[in-house]
């Protein structure tokens, strides 16, 4: 029989991991249980369950800054009114994650520690600068999302130390976007990943970016946050030249790999079209300009004009 | 661990490894073998189940982490007493299923995604049970028998 703790705070559940070397942190399990009978992960390892544990739940706002529980379910980030008002992003990548059984098992915290290069959650929070909190036995630290995944399947947590949460700041005129390439529609890995947010200094049609991020799934070894985006767009609305600019920026910030779900030259080309298109509904949506909803799941998005309107 | 559930109504406590799936206790020590162990990668969704309101895979599902859950079955999803419900009805008369595989899963996911108000549009009915493969299908039928209790129950 497996030795399987359920603790039920994080000080405690660190505890049981300094006492037990070798144990593994388990929550939805969607992709442990996998591992484990396949032999990727030592089926004999002790388990330490942070689904009791009450402080790593849960989705919550205060004010502007969301909260996300390490263990909060993708199904309960995708649901959130606020969530897909304000973070889109976020929204929109958990509601393209597996299915609906999977995304009711799978956590946020799972998805950034598992440290898939295809993560879905990673890119949008990478473009909402979140910052996770993690707990080991010297007490808590702070790492920003984009620094906690170091490669495929690693990250910068060391043995013993647990994600806690995960926070970032929705401020007004801000807005974010995610869009994927699949090959299927549903139940497929990202072929290609963007994430887009816009922060502009004002509303309309003719609202200046101030601050623009973009993000990268699946197109490197970790996520990528696209560079020198703030030369390129800040200081006026997004038109079709610049947001050709912000292609070629994305489409030169991958590193793919080919695979079943398309050859490296068809990736980078993907980027940069998803890159333009998220950024540009970001915009609009920062700017108040957007009321289509959320991006349609099969990441074939329509087409989207530079003033955000569907066209 | 002993761990006490509710299945399909009735309590259970059974003596468990907490990290044995609760798919193996449904099948192998509760002899309820209408979830179907396929895939056990939790990409099929045969072995769906609903645990406190929310179909989950119970291949991937650990008991540890679902002590006192109210859990329901196909065994279940048409009430005590009952052969079967409106939905399960629907399965029939649309001729929604062919080997069958499928079809305890499917009718189990699908019940939850009613219970959830779903859309009544095929669109809607068709991301709800992406989870949820046919090899047989080609899923129409089993589209027309959902939509039409979607349609039916909103009356």
């Amino acid at each position: 029989m497996t030795s399987y703790y359920r603790p039920g705070s994080a000080s405690e559940a660190v505890a049981i991991l300094a006492a037990n070397p070798g144990a593994m942190v388990i929550a939805g399990g969607t992709d442990l249980v996998i591992d484990r009978r396949l032999g990727r992960a030592d089926p004999r390892a002790p388990l330490v369950d942070v689904t009791g544990i009450n402080e790593l739940r849960g989705v919550r706002w205060d004010g502007d800054e969301l909260h996300l529980g390490a263990t909060a379910t993708i199904s309960a980030i995708e649901s959130d009114p606020a969530v897909i008002v304000r973070t889109s992003a976020l929204a929109e990548a958990a509601r393209v994650l597996g299915s609906v059984q999977i995304r009711n098992m799978a956590t946020l915290g799972g998805n950034l520690c598992t440290a898939s290069p295809a993560a879905e959650m990673v890119p949008p929070l990478m473009v909402h600068d979140a910052v996770a909190a993690i707990r080991g036995p010297a007490g808590e630290r702070r790492q920003a999302v984009a620094d906690v995944v170091t490669g495929p399947r690693t990250t910068i947590l060391a043995s013993g130390e647990i994600l806690t949460n995960v926070r970032l700041r929705a401020p007004a005129l801000s807005g974010s976007c995610y869009l994927r390439q699949t090959v299927r529609w549903a139940m497929d890995l990202a072929g290609v990943g963007v994430a887009a947010w816009v922060l502009t200094d004002g509303t309309g049609r003719e609202a200046a970016v101030q601050e623009a991020r973009v993000a990268l799934g699946a197109v490197a070894p970790t996520a990528v946050l696209v560079p020198g985006l703030e030369s390129l767009l800040a200081g006026a609305p997004p038109t079709t030249e610049r947001l050709g600019a912000v292609s070629a920026a994305a489409s030169a910030a991958c590193e793919p790999i080919s695979d079943t779900r398309g050859t490296a030259e068809h990736r980078r080309h993907v980027a940069g079209v998803l890159a333009a298109r998220a950024l540009s509904i970001a915009h609009a949506r920062a700017a108040g300009l957007w009321s289509g909803g959320l991006a349609p799941v099969n990441g074939r998005a329509s087409a989207v004009t530079s003033s955000g309107e569907r066209a | 661990m002993r761990i006490s559930i509710t299945v399909n109504g009735d309590p259970v406590a059974q003596p468990v490894d907490p990290s044995d799936t609760l798919l193996s206790v449904l099948r192998e020590r509760l002899h309820l073998i209408g979830t179907k162990w396929g895939c056990l990668t939790g990409d099929c969704g045969a072995c769906t189940v609903i645990v406190d309101d929310r179909s989950v895979v119970s291949c991937l599902q650990t008991v540890g982490q679902i002590d006192g859950a109210d859990i329901t079955t196909i065994e279940g999803i048409a009430g005590r007493g009952r052969m079967m419900n409106d939905l399960q009805e629907a399965f029939v008369t649309h001729g929604a299923a062919q080997c069958g595989f499928c079809t305890p899963g499917m009718v189990v996911a699908a019940e939850q995604l009613l219970r959830d108000g779903v859309e009544p549009n095929g669109a809607a009915i068709r991301e709800g049970l992406a989870g949820n493969l046919c090899r047989c299908t080609g899923y129409s039928k089993i589209i027309d028998a959902v939509l039409s209790v979607a349609l039916a129950r909103m009356e």
